[in-house]
């Protein structure tokens, strides 16, 4: 029995033996990891949030480290990808996404000037051997993360080079070729990745060959033959297709003698921009794309888009680049078999009965342009040679998010059909590996990250120091030539204060607001990394389930749960 | 050294040979000379104490309070309404077990406004759970002043030390004032093992549920019982050293064949001293009862001197209206026990400052003689001059 | 000497609140046993109060014993704090600790401070007090302990009501909030009369240092205790404390009612040193009063768009807002690391603003 002291004094810090946490009632504070939004939006599967997190510190090493986990190719990307991560950037709403772009390619481009490491080791001897169709992003991806989860990659490859579309469709001036050699030898250099260049299929090897002498096969072929395009039945007899000619212009450096006058270039995507605006650059006299999408702006809706980096429509717009959007090519006014003219109708994606959106031409909009030559830009599908039986129409069209097309046997990037960016590519590659890693390990397909995405709603923004967004260089218009890179490099210093910005939408910030605001003082900051990443730890005899932690934890990471017994 | 000394000067020599660490006033007649002398011998440098000078009795209580918890020597001194303003306070400290002594310049509380001597202060405070002594004489008050700081350190209880205002405080007496080596021998360093103490943070004034406090309230009780010997005791040591007692917790002085007693406490005790010297052979002499400790109430002591009597007259320096004297209430309260209870007669006298001459004695002695004597009255209020609808 | 002394104590003090001996013939700090104990702050208030879910009064003197502690001895007026921090025989305290009544801490303080002085001992003396206790009952004697210049930290825990009785006006809560004893009614918008100004008559005695805080800059916050600690002589700080029972909001929302507080203007952020305004947190963008009163359930008649008195007090409110506004010049010009805006940033690691 608790005897009384005189004066009833008591000793300190005994109402320890009170445990008030079985006050809580309704709710406690746990920590959820949420995905950033930008990683939630990375067709790579990038987690930018991770690796900024690095930054924040200054460790410019670890955080390459951190994003090469999932995308070896960062120089590439931080060139070419259109960064849907940026969209998504929950910092869009208070003043401005991060240049997550920017300081992807000053981490790419670092790791090359300061020869960092992959953050692999070389595989056994006796290691399973991948076989790998295809030396763009994809394949290339594939056979990095098959040498990261202790497996041998072997790559055909039909070209004298490796790149795929990084080589043959994106011109220099978005992608220098110095930087994309750079970062692509580094990754064939690593042990474990064996190249066979002038392999083409259906010629030099089989499917069914490859899958004999493979422990899988991995097929990255991308789709190099452009979808036919005809108005109504017409097609114009000198037709140019826009990534062949792409292609020929990049190879031979020429343009047909039509591309002098008024183009018009027929699609929506970074091809029939980067066409746009090297026939422009050529000396065409006007050129104007026609697209069935719309133009950001009041009268578009998100999916409704244009699908083009929101950087290259700048340029081009700056470049002179007329566009009409919302419209497509009707009739083409022929004089013989010679193009002279197009017939445009306005349309839109409209709701139809079913509910499914579909395009509707609007009568009565119709207007006819004179034109030089007309450039289809319509998309490209999958070569059907040697891919018999496996091609669902003109892609493959997996039925799994791993791309599992056969037994050991998984299609990436953009043959499947449902791709179209060098990141979705590069992110196919690592999903298969994975899934070729389990599967020869006899486990279950690997589960795609199930994590709940952290919206603007969940943060706390009053925590948030307002700064902008790091500004980045651009060749002036009258600058710009064929092969000359046009956005510009950001410093380190530039690259750390970027990464300042970071919100760390979903993930501890290490800011201390819950160690430093609890009432209770319930929330214990550990020397160490606790063991959900956080510093902190929730001591449950005490909290009272105030839900203070929660409503100031600035990035959403600490959430109020229903108190269960 | 003998020295003919006022009350109040005296007292604050006494208070600066205990060595208080901490001493906290605000000013209120009769009790202003003692803080004036303290604060001179502060300022002499005869005294080495914090004064702090407060700007109420409320916050001298306070900081009497907050200096012992920390461990500091404290006193402080009041009266009347300074002692009602200190009230919630005393409570507090008594409560708390915390040790300080406090003088009393017993005072009228009003109102009407009185500035004179009675003892409605101090009885207004009977259950704040302090002990009080009271004292009859300047010399009484010097040495009983001396005696409360080793009383309060050894009991963990506060003590005040009650002498009546004016008659004492203001009153020149040939006084002994103990040397600093004897009450050093006599007094040891302040020591209150319940001090607060940052190499052992305790919590002070804590909130207790109803599951202990009848237990708090009945160690104070206890405490205030043994603290009875404790008072003995200590006034023994005092002789030995000091070579002169105070009277234990009461004295009894008179005839043992004496029939009538009277029983009272502070300066009257002297009065009726004198008044039996001069009257005593033609009204009789009484046994006078010296009441010294007033709480603890010493009720075995008190039985054993009423021994033999056949009336008692308890003489009461205030009043609760609407019962009558408290001091008679419980005399007579104690008394009952006994197999042959003397008569009990209380009267209330000199309220106010009213002077009690030593015909008192005489007059006291005479009216309980008288078949229908009263069994309790204010007994020098002249009816005369009250309207007769409130007399 | 005196310095070997010292350090000798601060050993002491150090293995006493921070790292306990396993033994006391074994004075080697040990490897602390639990995570609590290796906390890298001073644990001056400890888990297993009563406070209330939410409550700014303990997380403001969590915070002030933190910044304060160890070598500190705490006199506490009756109220919340010292109730639900001491019920016998438990203490939330790590550092000695007195509560002795409702109106008297600043005086029991100054007693404490003048047995420091007799002895000779540094040890500082924190005085505590809820509004109640220091707007109201203990007003005369925290004048007397600032007047006798007692070397005392007074913290006021500002709640703006009676709280502890169930949460009946004081001369701190604001005009036109209800309490029980200021309810809304035909005759009533609230409270009749204007919250005290108890500052500026703080600073009027003349004392070296006197501030006001709020739970929402918990840096600022801690800076000023620690300049207060560092101050010889009486201080006074004043911290807004929402509670969140009282001032009927949710408990969650503690922290970001005290915020809009002071970025509205109704709670200034201030420091006076001998009675002359010397620092003051400026906002950057003054939010309207609104903002922070509809948050509050005391404040939900000014919301009822069907009494035309309601606007008129919400535009007496934001006058009064505005007039705290031109007399401290608490408007910001642009952007300002301490202001009300950036004091709350964070960055990975930490405040923004650590302690400036």
């Amino acid at each position: 029995m608790t005897q009384i002291t005189r004066g009833t004094w008591a000793e300190a810090g005994t109402s320890l033996d009170f445990k008030t946490g079985n006050w809580r009632s309704t709710q406690r504070p746990v920590h959820i990891h949420a995905k950033a939004p930008c990683h939630a939006a990375c067709p790579a599967g990038e987690d930018q949030q991770a690796w900024f997190a690095e930054l924040q510190l200054g460790h410019a090493e670890d955080a390459w480290r951190s994003l090469v986990a999932a995308n070896p190719l960062p120089g590439v990307t931080g060139r070419v990808c259109p960064h849907p991560c940026e969209s998504a950037c929950n910092r869009v709403q208070l003043d401005g996404a991060l240049a997550i772009h920017n300081v992807e390619r000053w981490l790419g481009d670092e790791a090359v000037a300061q020869g960092w490491d992959y953050p692999v080791a070389a595989p056994a001897d006796n290691a399973p051997v991948v076989a790998i169709v295809g030396a763009g992003p994809g394949g290339l991806s594939a056979a990095y993360h098959c040498v990261r989860l202790g497996m041998r990659a072997e790559i055909f490859e039909a070209l004298p080079e490796a790149g795929g579309l990084l080589r043959s469709a994106i011109p220099p001036t978005r992608l220098p070729r110095a930087a994309l050699d750079a970062e692509l030898n580094r990754l064939l250099d690593l042990p474990g990745i064996t190249l066979n260049l002038r392999q083409r299929l259906g010629r030099d090897i089989s499917v069914d060959d490859l899958r004999e002498r493979f422990s899988a096969v991995l097929l990255s072929p991308g789709c190099e033959m452009p979808k036919h395009w005809s108005v109504k039945g017409a097609v114009p007899a000198d037709l140019h297709e826009g990534l062949a000619l792409l292609r020929d212009f990049m190879d031979h450096g020429a343009l047909p003698e039509a591309a002098k006058g008024d183009v018009i270039v027929h699609g929506g995507g970074n091809t029939a921009m980067d066409i746009c605006r090297i026939m422009k650059r050529a000396g065409a006299k006007s050129v104007t794309l026609i697209t069935a999408s719309g133009l950001p702006g009041p009268n578009t809706a998100p999916d409704d888009l244009i699908n083009v980096v929101p950087r290259e429509l700048e340029e081009a717009l700056e470049e002179g680049i007329e566009i009409i959007d919302h419209a497509t090519v009707s009739r083409l006014i022929m004089k013989g078999s010679r193009v002279t003219g197009v017939e445009i109708v306005a349309l839109k994606k409209e709701k139809g009965k079913d509910g499914r959106k579909r395009r509707v031409e609007f009568e009565g909009t119709e207007r006819v342009i004179s034109v030089d030559m007309v450039v289809p830009c319509v998309g490209e599908q999958v070569s059907p040679e040697a891919f018999e039986g496996l091609l669902d129409g003109a892609y493959f069209w997996p039925d799994n998010p791993h791309g599992r097309i056969g037994e050991r046997v998984f299609a990436i990037g953009d043959a499947r059909g449902s791709r179209g960016t060098v990141a979705a590519a590069i992110g196919d590659g690592r999903i298969a590996a994975e899934a070729v890693a389990a599967e020869l390990a006899g486990e279950a397909d690997p589960v795609t990250d199930a994590r709940p995405e952290m919206g603007f709603d969940g943060l706390n923004t009053a925590y948030y120091a307002g700064s902008a967004r790091v500004p980045v260089a651009k060749l002036p218009v009258p600058e710009r030539t064929f092969d000359a890179e046009i956005e510009g490099g950001i410093s380190r210093a530039e690259a750390l204060a970027e990464a300042q910005r970071c919100l760390s939408c979903g993930n501890c910030l290490a800011c201390d607001n819950c160690w430093t605001m609890c009432p209770d003082n319930a929330v214990i900051k550990t020397v160490e990394m606790a063991s959900d990443g956080s510093h902190y730890v929730f001591d449950y005899d005490y909290c009272k389930g105030c839900g203070l932690c929660t409503e100031e934890c600035p990035t959403g990471f600490i959430q109020s749960v229903p108190e269960t017994s | 050294m003998r020295e003919a000394l006022e009350g109040s000067l005296a007292i604050a020599r006494a208070v600066a040979l205990t060595k208080p660490d901490v001493v906290a006033a605000y000013p209120i007649t009769p009790q202003t000379h003692i803080v004036e002398n303290i604060s001179k011998l502060v300022a002499d440098g005869d005294m080495h104490t914090e004064f702090v000078s407060v700007e109420s009795e409320f916050s001298a209580a306070s900081v009497v309070l907050g200096a012992a918890a920390a461990g500091a020597r404290a006193y402080t001194a009041s009266a009347s309404q300074g002692i009602l303003l200190m009230s919630e306070v005393m409570f507090n400290i008594a409560g708390l077990r915390v040790p300080l002594v406090m003088t009393i310049a017993n005072r009228a509380v009003g109102g009407p406004l009185s500035i004179w001597n009675d003892q409605s202060d101090s009885m207004a405070v009977r259950d704040a759970g302090w002990i009080q002594l009271h004292c009859i004489s300047n010399q009484e008050a010097v040495d009983t002043t001396i005696q409360a700081f080793r009383i309060a350190q050894e009991t963990d209880l506060p003590v005040a030390v009650c002498m009546d205002g004016f008659v004492l405080t203001h009153t020149m007496e040939v006084i002994d004032i103990p040397s600093q080596d004897e009450v050093d021998a006599f007094l040891p360093p302040f020591e209150f093992a319940g001090a607060l103490d940052t190499a052992n943070p305790r919590s002070m004034g804590t909130l207790v549920d109803p599951n202990y406090f009848p237990e708090v309230r009945h160690s104070h009780h206890a405490a205030m019982g043994k603290a009875l010997a404790k008072i003995e005791e200590i006034d023994e040591a005092f002789a030995e050293v000091i070579g002169r007692a105070s009277g234990g917790l009461l004295t009894v002085d008179g005839p043992k064949k004496a029939k009538v007693g009277i029983i009272a406490m502070g300066s009257v005790v002297g009065t009726m001293m004198a008044g039996r010297e001069h009257y005593g052979g033609e009204v009789g002499e009484a046994r006078i009862v010296k009441l010294r400790s007033y709480r603890p109430f010493p009720a075995k002591a008190l039985r054993a001197a009423v021994k033999g009597l056949d009336k008692v007259i308890v003489i009461d320096r205030a009043i609760s209206p609407g019962m009558g004297g408290v001091l008679g209430t419980e005399v007579s309260a104690v008394l009952s026990t006994l197999d042959k209870a003397p008569k009990v007669f209380n009267y209330a006298l000199g309220l106010g400052g009213r002077d009690i001459p030593e015909t008192m004695y005489r007059d006291l002695l005479t009216t309980i003689e008288a078949k229908d004597a009263p069994r309790f009255a204010v007994f020098d209020a002249d009816l005369e001059k009250l309207p007769p609808e409130d007399r | 000497m005196a310095k070997t002394d010292t350090s000798k104590r601060l050993n002491e003090l150090r293995m006493k609140h921070g790292r306990p001996p396993a033994s006391p013939s074994e004075p080697k700090a040990e490897k602390p046993d639990t995570l609590r104990e290796a906390q890298p702050r001073f644990r001056g208030l400890e888990s297993g109060h009563r406070a209330c879910q939410g409550c700014g009064e303990a997380l403001a003197a969590r915070l002030v014993m933190e910044s304060a502690g160890p070598d500190v001895m705490v006199a506490n007026a009756t109220g919340c704090l010292e109730v639900f921090t001491t019920p016998w025989p438990q203490s939330a305290w790590r550092v000695p600790w007195i509560h002795s009544l409702f109106e008297n801490s600043a005086a029991v303080a100054s007693g404490m401070e003048a047995a420091m002085k007799a002895k000779g001992k540094n040890t500082k003396i924190l005085s505590f007090g809820g509004d109640g206790a220091t707007y109201d009952i203990g007003f005369q004697s925290l004048s007397g302990m600032l007047e006798r210049h007692h070397n005392v930290l007074y913290v006021t825990y500002d709640n703006e009501a009676y709280m502890n009785t169930g949460i009946q006006r004081s001369s701190s809560t604001p005009h036109a909030a209800t309490t029980t004893t200021s309810p809304a009614g035909k005759e009533r918008m609230g409270k009749r009369h204007l919250k005290k100004d108890l500052l500026s008559i703080i600073a009027a005695h003349h004392i070296p240092y006197a501030a006001s805080a709020s739970v929402a800059y918990p840096q600022d916050l801690q800076r000023k205790v620690r300049y207060a600690m560092g101050v010889e002589g009486p201080t006074f700080l004043v911290i807004h404390s929402p509670c969140p029972l009282g001032w009927r909001h949710d408990s969650a929302l503690t922290i970001e009612v005290a915020r809009r507080a002071v970025q509205c203007g109704l709670f200034p952020l201030v420091e006076l040193e001998r009675g002359a305004l010397t620092n003051i947190m400026p906002i950057r963008e003054p939010r309207p009063v609104r903002d922070y009163l509809e948050l509050q359930g005391r404040f939900a008649h000014l919301f009822n768009e069907k009494d035309y008195r309601a606007q008129e007090e919400l535009d007496h409110l934001q006058a009064l807002a505005d007039h705290n506004m031109d007399i401290y010049g608490l408007r910001g010009d642009g952007l300002d690391p301490v202001d009300s805006t950036g004091m709350s940033h964070v960055r990975r690691g930490g405040p923004l603003m650590e302690g400036r």
